[in-house]
């Protein structure tokens, strides 16, 4: 049949002269058989993947330099896809063979990913892990300079290797740029190919962001207070002064009566702000912006404390470094799965595997250097005492109720509320006054990871294995917003300080801003190796920090999504970052028994300077390592006043 | 094909009562359970990272099997890390120690303990960026750079351009204060205690050590001084010299110049204890060896190490007017040092030695029987030098002996010294047959002729410089011959009986060969002088096998 039509075209065509057409359609015909042909063939013979792609391999190694970074990115997919066809196709063997020969190369950029698909043995598999999946079903998206990507397609007509055009042909597509081919270090696309697509990202990242700190914030009353007695106004803040905000300018001026009066009494005090204030004039100070829920007002008395705090903070910067008080648990037998501080320091938690939660209050147990003693006796005495009486010796209030191990804790901005969060996919409310549970919240489906009080209280965020996370308000026992979109697991939370933003950190290597109004995904960071542990956003809204499970710890501009060069902070996973209270710091704590100081305000220049797309970014400047005697940093919290507080559990070793 | 080989699915099978698995199903099965082991592994990392540890535990893999829903296992607790046991004859094979526990043992068993309750402590990790020094914060290194000096430093540059050197502050940490204290406390008051052993031991193994060397040099220079009659003291002081320099994290180099005087005090004192009570020739003998090593080991970063000493002791040999003891350490210190050392320094003088030593033997000649028993000692220690130095020769050059070599014993078999105190014998044998062949071959300058290597050098030409008359012909033979390569033997000094009715037959020999033979003779004049020298008991450092060749 097909046949008799090609026949009938041909005699059509030399019939109406058409020479070179006719030509033309015999090549392709001969080609198409040619190829179908050899590719049964390569199906058959399992040793094609391996020379060819040993051959692409040695041949993207050996190309030019400024070339050779963009021709290696495609050798990845390819071996992935080499892989997969060589199971699918149920050379088993020799796709273990193939796997762990070529595997090293991969290894420092997608460690985890490799460790996942070794796992593949048999098609089926490949059908069920969603890794494998996400790679069968989507196609890999690579830019390549125009350059790069001729010689590319030369060297695949060249040598004839039909295995590797068929895998690139089928799985690859390539964005061609003119030009010169881009720098290395701009790799970051690099890192997470599949899955989250390139160009999603970009869109994401395009949205517009409000990353101003709140307006009518108790700082911002107390800087315009200042600013007022002085009768030198700062531009800044002038803008912000609209209509509706006269009211609580009255309001302000009532402060600062308040506050000059206290300002005669310590002039130092009045100093230290000053100086606090003129140098966040100079590094612009972040724009306002309204709130989008509805936050609680903090009663007078706190709004007090936090202004007495304020005017007892410490400045720090790469030259004044913070005193940093360790809270060290002991005999915690490996339990202790998480644990956190309040702001003042007086109370901590932490929360065990055993299913429990212990608050200490260190203001009870007297004197922190003295702590110690105290315990001792508790301890031995315990053995002599009843029940009962142990219940009120114990040093710590002890909260049950839940029935997993508690995998996250916080406070309250005020420490008279504390969350925890359970593999029993409750997040539970206690109140630290009463010792009891107030309110348990169900809704997750998995163990939730984190749970996260915002910086005004009443509501709080929550990251859980089932892949959302959900904003949630103490009163209410459904979530508010449910943020899907994560690949994975979503391992942490943390909130933007003007309120209208949560960030996730997520085992999918990627960190996402949502808005917390309509639950939308507004940034997406990529350029994490492996899962995310920790995030840390600047008090001034601008910046964001993150580390994961390798050490690595990256900052990121929030508004243009852009980051500093990721650099190795520690040997191990860092499960904790704080920015000191005027953003000038960076501490990371880690499982390397280590707090580190970074310097921020270097690299924030740097950062700044580079919006114009210039050179290698700046690192993180490595102020300080402190290291511990053998305990891993749980948590760090800088206080109000710029005290820095770590905790950590000692590990007994051996 | 997969990490679980399908033998394992088959013990597991049987172990679950199924007993006729077919083959295909296992190995169908086992790459699908490397499959579930990693996934479940994989969830059970995630757990444990959100435990914030980093060694897995048990609990980890329960809770992933929770989070996939299935059914944990149960009977696997771990409060405490578990502890794995290196299985025996595997490398890389370990096991948990997991015993069956008798249920009546169980319960008849007391209570446990009640674990401690958990607890918070809070300490300074640092104070305005600066770590204090207290017990909860990781120590610091032992050895700081004071700050002040160096800021000093930088005020002095910009005044005046003046090179001040400032007097070095040595900060010594308390720790290494203390256990200096104690070392010194046990060397001077209990010596002979287990600890002290102990504490050599960590003398010699570890580490940190060094800001202290400078303290115990002049500890034992001023203590070697102070108790020169303790015997006991003095050789605790040189076991702690021993100890030192065998601690590889020690730099010792820069103190040996203060060590070494005390070590050849101990070696060629006049008196080192108390001369009739104790034996302190076994602390000449520990010192020699000391020496010896030290000048193995740093020989070649102070290349005048080994002249100077051999200088020292030399001058102590040849001395006549010191006393005896002195030159029985002298001897022992050459002749730690080689068999070269011997041939080069002692031999050539050896003949006007025992004429000087002679008459001290002689029971009617020395009266003092102190004395005389000293003389024999040191006649002992010569016969050892000499026949370790004898048996070294043979023992580099056994095939070319000469048969012609006859030497005037042709009966006595048995090798019995007659003269000299049985237990000495056999302890100088002892000695020669245990000498390492390295140590020997070390030292052993490569030209055993003429060719003296470079630190000898000075050390025999001095030697030979001081007593120019007694010795002078023997010197002479041996540069003659070897300078020339003629093997004629001039010397009839010392040997008479062999030698010159070999060197007939020899001449024809090629001039490869020539040398080979000089040396064979050499070992026949060195055999037969020392024979002279000390009749028969030179036969016991010979070989069995080689002796045979002399008869």
């Amino acid at each position: 049949m097909e046949e008799e039509v090609e026949k009938a075209v041909f005699a059509y065509l030399r019939k109406k002269g058409f020479r070179l057409t006719e030509i033309a359609l015999q090549e392709e015909q001969s080609r198409l058989s040619s190829d179908a042909s050899s590719l049964s063939r390569s199906e058959s013979d399992a040793a094609k993947y391996y020379d060819g792609y040993g051959k692409l391999r040695s041949w993207a190694y050996n190309s030019l330099d400024s070339y050779r970074h963009e021709l290696l990115r495609v050798l990845y997919p390819v071996f992935i896809h080499c892989f997969m066809d060589l199971v699918a196709q149920g050379h088993m063997q020799e796709a273990r063979t193939f796997f762990q020969t070529f595997r090293e190369d991969h290894e420092m950029m997608h460690l985890r990913d490799l460790q996942k698909l070794e796992g593949i043995l048999s098609p089926s598999h490949l059908e069920e892990m969603e890794l494998a999946r996400l790679w069968r079903q989507n196609k890999v998206k690579i830019r390549l300079c125009q350059y790069s990507y001729e010689l590319l397609v030369q060297y695949l007509h060249k040598t004839q290797s039909l295995a590797m055009l068929g895998v690139i042909n089928e799985h690859i597509n390539f964005e061609v740029y003119p030009g010169q081919p881009a720098s290395i270090s701009d790799d970051s696309e690099a890192v997470s190919l599949i899955g989250t697509s390139q160009d999603l990202a970009r869109e994401i990242n395009q949205k517009e962001l409000h990353w101003g700190l709140l307006e009518d914030s108790v700082e911002e009353r107390m800087e315009k207070a200042l600013s007022e007695s002085d009768k030198t106004e700062v531009d800044g803040n002038k803008e912000a002064d609209t209509e509706d905000n006269k009211v609580k300018k009255a309001d302000g001026n009532k402060h600062s009566t308040a506050v000059n009066s206290k300002k005669k009494k310590d002039k130092v005090v009045g100093a230290t702000g000053k100086t606090m204030r003129s140098e966040s004039s100079m590094v612009s100070v972040p724009p306002r912006v309204k709130s989008e829920l509805t936050l609680p007002q903090f009663p007078p008395e706190v709004e007090q404390s936090i202004l007495e705090d304020l005017r007892n903070r410490v400045q720090l910067s790469s030259l004044a470094l913070p005193s940093v008080s360790f809270y060290t648990f002991l005999n915690t037998h490996n339990g202790l799965n998480c644990s956190t501080i309040s702001h003042d320091g007086s109370l901590v938690a932490g929360g065990f595997s055993d299913s429990s939660v212990k608050i200490w209050d260190m203001a009870k147990i007297g004197q922190p250097g003295r702590a110690s003693n105290p315990q001792g006796e508790n301890g031995s005495m315990q053995g002599m005492h009843s029940l009962a009486s142990d219940e009120a010796k114990r040093p710590y209030s002890l909260l049950q109720g839940h029935s997993g191990p508690v995998y996250s804790v916080s406070f309250s901005p005020f420490a008279d509320f504390l969350l925890s969060s359970s593999s029993d996919n409750t997040i539970r409310l206690w109140s630290t006054r009463l010792n009891a549970n107030l309110v348990s919240y169900k809704g997750h489906n998995f163990p939730v990871w984190d749970a996260q009080f915002s910086p005004m209280g009443h509501y709080f965020a929550t990251a859980s294995h089932d892949r959302t996370a959900r904003l949630w308000s103490v009163e209410r026992i459904q979530p508010l917003r449910v943020m899907a979109g994560h690949l994975s697991d979503v391992d942490c939370v943390q909130w933007h300080p003007n309120c209208n933003y949560i960030v996730t950190g997520s085992s999918d290597k990627t960190v996402r801003l949502w808005d917390v109004q309509t639950g939308n995904c507004a940034r997406l960071f990529i350029g994490h190796r492996s899962m995310v542990l920790s995030l840390a956003i600047s008090p001034d809204g601008r910046f964001m920090a993150s580390g994961d499970e390798d050490g690595t710890i990256m900052l990121w501009d929030l508004s243009t999504g852009r980051s500093v060069s990721p650099i190795i902070g520690h040997s191990s996973c860092v499960w904790t970052l704080a920015f000191s209270c005027e953003g000038t710091l960076l501490a990371s704590g880690s499982a390397d028994c280590m707090v580190k100081l970074w310097d921020i305000t270097s690299s924030m220049k740097a950062l700044k300077t580079d919006d114009s797309k210039s050179g290698p970014a700046s690192r993180l400047r490595l102020l300080k390592a402190l290291p511990t005697k053998s305990t891993p940093v749980n948590t760090l919290r800088f206080s109000r006043r710029n005290l820095l507080f770590a905790a950590g559990a000692l590990s007994t070793g051996s | 094909m997969s990490i679980v080989p399908k033998e394992t699915i088959e013990v597991i099978a049987q172990s679950i009562g199924i007993s006729n698995l077919s083959p295909d199903v296992s190995l169908a099965l086992a790459p699908d359970v490397e499959y579930r082991l990693r996934e479940i592994t994989q969830e059970a990392i995630k757990c444990m990272r959100h435990s914030k540890r980093t060694v897995l535990t048990a609990d980890d893999v329960d809770s992933a099997l929770n989070l996939r829903n299935i059914e944990p296992i149960y009977g696997f607790a771990s409060g405490d890390p578990l502890k794995f046991k290196r299985a025996i004859g595997h490398k890389d094979l370990f096991y948990l120690d997991d015993r069956e526990v008798d249920f009546k043992e169980v319960i008849d068993a007391p209570l446990p303990k009640a674990p401690l309750d958990t607890a918070v402590v809070t300490h300074w990790l640092a104070i305005e960026g600066v770590q204090p020094a207290i017990p909860e914060n990781p120590p610091i290194e032992a050895i700081v750079a004071p700050p002040d000096g160096k800021k000093m430093d930088h005020g002095k540059d910009d005044s005046l351009p003046i090179d001040l050197k400032l007097p070095i502050k040595h900060v010594l940490s308390r720790e290494l204060q203390m256990y200096f204290d104690k070392i010194g406390e046990l060397i001077l008051g209990r010596a002979d205690t287990p600890l002290f052993k102990d504490a050599l031991l960590s003398l010699a193994k570890d580490s940190g050590l060094h800001p202290l060397v400078p303290y115990f040099s002049y500890f034992i220079a001023d203590e070697v001084s102070r108790n020169l009659n303790n015997l006991p003291i003095l050789f605790a002081l040189m076991r702690v010299v021993k100890s030192l320099l065998s601690n590889p994290h020690i730099h010792i180099e820069p103190y040996l110049h203060q060590m070494m005087p005390s070590i050849i005090t101990c070696l060629v004192a006049k008196r080192v204890g108390h001369q009739i009570s104790d034996n302190h020739w076994a602390i000449r003998d520990f010192a020699a060896k000391i020496v010896a090593s030290i000048c193995r080991r740093y020989g070649h970063v102070y290349h005048n190490l080994q002249s100077r000493l051999t200088k020292t002791l030399i001058h102590a040999f040849l001395d006549p007017s010191k006393a005896l003891t002195q030159h029985y350490g002298a001897i022992q210190g050459l002749s730690a040092l080689g068999p070269s050392v011997v041939r080069l320094l002692i031999l050539p003088n050896l003949e006007t030695y025992m004429q000087l030593l002679d008459p001290e033997m002689q029971l009617n000649k020395q009266k003092n029987e102190l004395k005389r028993k000293e003389a024999w000692r040191v006649y002992g220690s010569l016969l050892l030098a000499g026949g370790s130095c004898l048996y070294d020769r043979l023992r580099l050059f056994p095939g070319l002996l000469s048969p012609p070599d006859i030497l005037p014993w042709k009966t006595n078999k048995k090798i019995a010294l007659t003269n000299l105190p049985n237990n000495k014998r056999k302890a100088s044998s002892r000695l020669t047959a245990h000498q390492p062949p390295t140590k020997k071959l070390a030292v052993d300058p490569t030209g055993t002729n003429s060719q003296f290597p470079s630190t000898d050098g000075p050390a025999t030409s001095s030697s030979s410089g001081s007593n120019p008359n007694h010795h002078h012909s023997h010197n002479s033979s041996n540069n003659n011959s070897s300078s020339t390569g003629n093997i004629t033997n001039t010397n009839a000094g010392i040997n008479n009986v062999s030698g010159s009715g070999a060197h007939g037959q020899r001449v024809a020999v090629s001039n490869v060969l020539r040398q080979a033979w000089k040396e064979d003779l050499d070992a026949g004049h060195l055999l037969s002088s020392l024979h002279g020298l000390f009749g028969e008991g030179i036969f016991s450092f010979i070989q069995p096998a080689e002796m045979h060749c002399f008869i």
